[in-house]
């Protein structure tokens, strides 16, 4: 569907709630309290893993894959990066980078604008050639090329310390055409098996971007063909491609010949498998009707398909030991629309905010097995997450409360509203529920659900929903790749657009706590400042956060080490498990 | 005859080259802006803009369907910007003629997924195409033969049942209970012949086959049935009976040929739709077909595949148009063409 990981989330949760991505984090709470299962735990080699996947993997270039399932099963196969997330259930573990091609976790001068790594020695692609200092700085070049290598994550654009032309795109224009190559080679720069990175302001938090995505992933240039590489899979990792990968049906990862074990670590690959066959586009739902059989290749099976509403009924007795239900990274929220005349009006917002029944919105996508009650847009997995005091409280919606509010602010009722939202069987039930308590609170609400040109609609400036459904994960474990794209007007509002900030908030107060954001030399600091945009969010009523979505996740009886971890996104973590031979 | 078959051809040509021109337009009348949709998360209105023109969508609507006919005839190359091929030559992708386009959802050209994908598509719709046929034909004309007895009736109930359920349902219940839950035939795999042999092709046609099978027989049972009473009751018939022909050669030797003619038509028809893609079963099925290819290139604005698979299933449709008008002069020596 798309291509980014985000905005397929949003599209995938919003029709099926059979959620097939992920981004950073994830805490737990599996039937065991954790991310961990009641699997045998084995160090045993060998056999095949089967992992099945309903929708087709759109990229497995590193510069372009964008899903959160995708950037960890090929980080714990074929890709492995200059620091990663270690496999480990506790959060703040598994969200702080180990060295993985990179001799250390890097080293930064001029307050987080330079950062350096040093390359391995002994760490060869999948032909015997060596990983080198050009292939990582090959690779950063690649997202430049936004007319070939597109659809991936283009943070580096904006950081890397290179000016741009009149169009506000980045002088250099990538590999392929070598215009504006000069500018790159300055900002990044090779020194023997040390790459450094020049950034135009401080990156506190770039370890974790680079765990968090392939972005900075090496490249080797001689096997570059632009997009005609975009399922190609040149490996660095433990395993290769066994011929080539079929978009629609997926393809088989045998061992790589070429992988030293030891310049690897247990924590972040232990590769237990002999093969994992990656089976594409069995509905969801035959999915399931397998794992829950249990028989034949179900058996050494994992997926990364959350079990669907109408068959929790039969994740009982011993199919319920194989099942694990964690927090995903994922959270749904609303946004008030601050351009129209109702939502304008802050008491208005706040009287929306307080008869928000997200309590009857989690009953109505699944229960407590779907999803959990949000209290910030801010998934809890992500590093200084903070419960917005904004929202503390009941969360049942009070309709006392809100035409109180009202009523004191001079609103006449009902306050007539427009919500908008994709729509599918489970979305307008959920639609329903809210309706059903916004309309006791002295609004009332008409249902605006969209099919697939949602994202088109609500991202123009002309639309006219006073309140809009989003769902959002972190890029990696940092808010800053979630208030700020979200809630920054600045590259957000244009004439023709509203890019993320489909309500169209616009403030300079919290414009200025994003740049501190930004700024910041330290993680603390940046930290403590996006803390304190959410509050502010809070305060205005910029979101109303709904839930934080939940995978409900079966696994084969001959499965080993099930573990699904806030470094695998909270998918099945390839790097741990193994299956009974 | 030769010239009604010419002139079918070219009144056929005319056709695609409309549906080419109507799709492109209903593409670019949806309010999805294919170069945001591509680019990805993140991307600035300039970064945006930047795509449309590596796609080839910033240009007029018109332009890009002149560029697309120009490819059909004598092929391209992509990427669509010639400075960047220029530069980079190992990026360039040759699309021979007849170019259907270049699809950026699967980084392939049309051309290569068609291909790809027919083969399943094809074999679905023989292997369905089979089982309809002979059960249609046999159990039409067994209740003709038997009208009004229990047999009868009891085959025209059992048709409507079929008829009455939708593919999905009879997918779904062969999938989930047969294959999954009994485990009375394996979980369908689809297996081309050149890779694991006869056997295990038939087995992976089996119960998909059978669900468009089931669905198509119910029809042709009654309409068999129908076709052979009426042709019982014509006059030549009655002749062949007069002169003291047994049963069984008036049936096969009379009835039967003239009640199959309009038979033909629709099973030309329904093979070519099928050849198209068996959208329903092949999902069920996760068979990556053509009709498995059009709801995903549908679900993801792939255009050009889109744009590929509207003409291939017209082709298909045009051409078994042709052939079907052209049988009939051979199944039934009344029918004379041209």
């Amino acid at each position: 569907m798309f291509k980014y990981r985000k905005r397929v989330f949003a599209v995938s949760a919003a029709v099926a709630l059979a959620a097939s991505l992920a981004a950073c984090g994830g805490s737990s709470d599996s039937s065991d309290g954790d991310g961990t299962s009641g699997a045998p735990t084995s160090d045993e080699k060998g056999g095949t893993l089967n992992y099945l996947i309903f929708a087709p993997i759109e990229h497995l270039d590193p510069q372009r894959v964008y899903v959160g399932r995708d950037i960890t099963n090929l980080s714990r196969t074929v890709y492995r990066t200059l620091v990663a997330f270690p496999i480990s259930d506790d959060p703040e573990v598994a969200n702080t980078p180990v060295p993985d091609l990179a001799t250390d976790t890097g080293t930064n001068e001029d307050g987080g604008k330079t950062w350096s790594f040093t390359v391995k020695d002994g760490v060869k692609w999948e032909d015997g050639e060596p990983v080198t200092c050009e292939d990582f700085k090959y690779g950063a070049s690649r997202a430049f090329a936004t007319d070939v290598i597109t659809g991936g994550p283009n943070y580096i654009l904006s950081y890397l310390d290179i000016p741009t032309d009149d169009s506000g795109l980045p002088a250099y224009k990538g590999p392929y055409t070598g215009e504006g190559q000069e500018l790159f080679d300055k900002a990044v720069t090779c020194d023997g098996n040390t790459i450094t990175y020049h950034f135009n302001k401080p990156w506190p938090d770039f370890p974790l971007a680079i765990a968090g995505l392939h972005m900075m992933d090496p490249y080797r240039e001689d096997k570059d063909n632009g997009d005609k590489s975009n399922f190609q899979i040149f490996s660095n990792g433990p395993y290769k491609l066994d011929g080539a990968w079929d978009k629609a049906s997926g393809g088989t990862f045998v061992r790589n010949d070429n992988y030293d074990e030891s310049t690897d670590s247990p924590d972040l690959r232990r590769a237990l498998p002999d093969s994992i066959v990656f089976n594409i586009g069995q509905t969801t739902e035959t999915i399931y009707d397998q794992m829950i059989q249990d028989s034949g290749d179900a058996q050494t099976s994992v997926t990364s398909q959350s079990v669907p509403p109408p068959y929790y009924n039969q994740i009982e007795g011993p199919v319920a030991d194989r099942s694990v239900n964690i927090d995903s990274p994922y959270t749904y929220y609303l946004v008030p629309h601050f351009r129209t005349e109702a939502m304008s009006n802050p008491a208005v917002r706040q009287a929306l905010a307080v008869s928000t029944n997200a309590d009857a919105y989690v009953a109505a996508i699944g229960g407590d097995k779907a999803a959990g009650v949000a209290e910030s847009i801010v998934n809890p997995a992500v590093v200084g997450y903070q419960e917005n005091p904004a929202f503390a409280g009941s969360n049942a919606g009070d309709p006392e409360a809100a035409k109180q509010i009202l009523e004191d602010a001079g609103v006449s009722m009902p306050v007539k509203i427009t919500y908008t939202y994709p729509s599918s069987e489970t979305n307008d039930k959920a639609a329903a529920a809210l309706k059903d308590t916004w309309d006791q609170s002295g609004f009332e609400v008409t249902l605006d659900g969209l099919g697939d040109t949602y994202y088109d609609v609500i991202q123009k400036p002309t639309k006219e929903s006073d309140v809009i459904w989003g769902g959002w994960g972190a890029d990696w474990p940092s808010a800053i790749t979630v208030t700020a794209p979200l809630f920054d007007s600045r590259p957000n509002l244009t004439k023709n657009s509203d890019g993320q900030d489909y309500g169209a908030y616009d403030s300079d107060e919290f414009n200025a706590l994003v740049d501190e954001a930004q700024n910041a030399s330290d993680l603390d600091a940046q930290t403590a400042a996006l803390q304190q945009a959410d509050v502010l969010l809070g305060e205005d009523v910029a979101y109303i956060p709904l839930t934080t979505t939940k995978f409900y996740m079966l696994y084969g009886s001959k499965v080993t080490n099930y573990t699904t971890t806030p470094a695998s996104n909270g998918y099945p973590d390839l790097g741990a498990i193994g299956v009974e031979s | 005859m030769f010239a009604y078959v010419i002139r079918r051809v070219f009144i056929g040509v005319i056709l695609l080259i409309v549906m080419s021109l109507v799709t492109f337009v209903l593409f670019f009348a949806s309010p999805v802006d294919p170069g945001r949709y591509a680019c990805g998360k993140n991307c600035s209105p300039a970064q945006i803009e930047q795509t449309n023109k590596a796609l080839g969508y910033d240009k007029p609507v018109i332009e890009q369907w002149t560029d697309f006919l120009k490819g059909v005839v004598v092929g391209r190359e992509y990427p669509d910007d010639p400075a960047l091929r220029a530069a980079a030559p190992q990026l360039v992708v040759e699309c021979p003629a007849p170019c259907l386009g270049y699809s950026v959802v699967n980084s392939v050209t049309v051309n290569e997924e068609l291909k790809e994908r027919f083969p399943l598509s094809l074999s679905l719709a023989l292997a369905a195409l089979l089982m309809w046929v002979t059960g249609g034909v046999l159990f039409g004309v067994i209740a003709a033969v038997r009208k009004g007895t229990i047999v009868d009736r009891g085959i025209v109930a059992l048709s409507l049942i079929f008829y009455a359920f939708p593919a999905f349902f009879i997918g779904l219940f062969l999938l989930k209970f047969v294959a999954i839950k009994w485990e009375i035939v394996p979980v369908p795999v689809y297996t081309p012949i050149a890779e694991g042999g006869l056997g295990l092709w038939l087995q992976g046609l089996f119960l998909p086959g059978l669900t468009l099978a089931l669905l198509y027989m119910a029809g042709y049972v009654r309409m068999t049935r129908a076709f052979v009473l009426e042709s019982m009751s014509e006059d030549y018939v009655r002749t062949a009976r007069a002169k003291g022909l047994k049963s069984r050669k008036v049936l096969t030797k009379h009835s039967m040929r003239a009640a199959l003619t309009p038979l033909v038509t629709m099973i030309g028809l329904d093979f070519a739709g099928l050849m198209g893609g068996a959208i329903i079963t092949e999902t069920v099925f996760n068979y990556n077909g053509l009709g498995k290819l059009a709801v995903d290139a549908t679900v993801t604005y792939d255009l050009p595949t889109i744009i590929g698979l509207v003409l291939l299933l017209g082709t298909f449709v045009i051409v078994a148009n042709i052939i079907v008008d052209v049988l009939y002069a051979v199944i039934d020596p009344r029918v004379r063409v041209g």
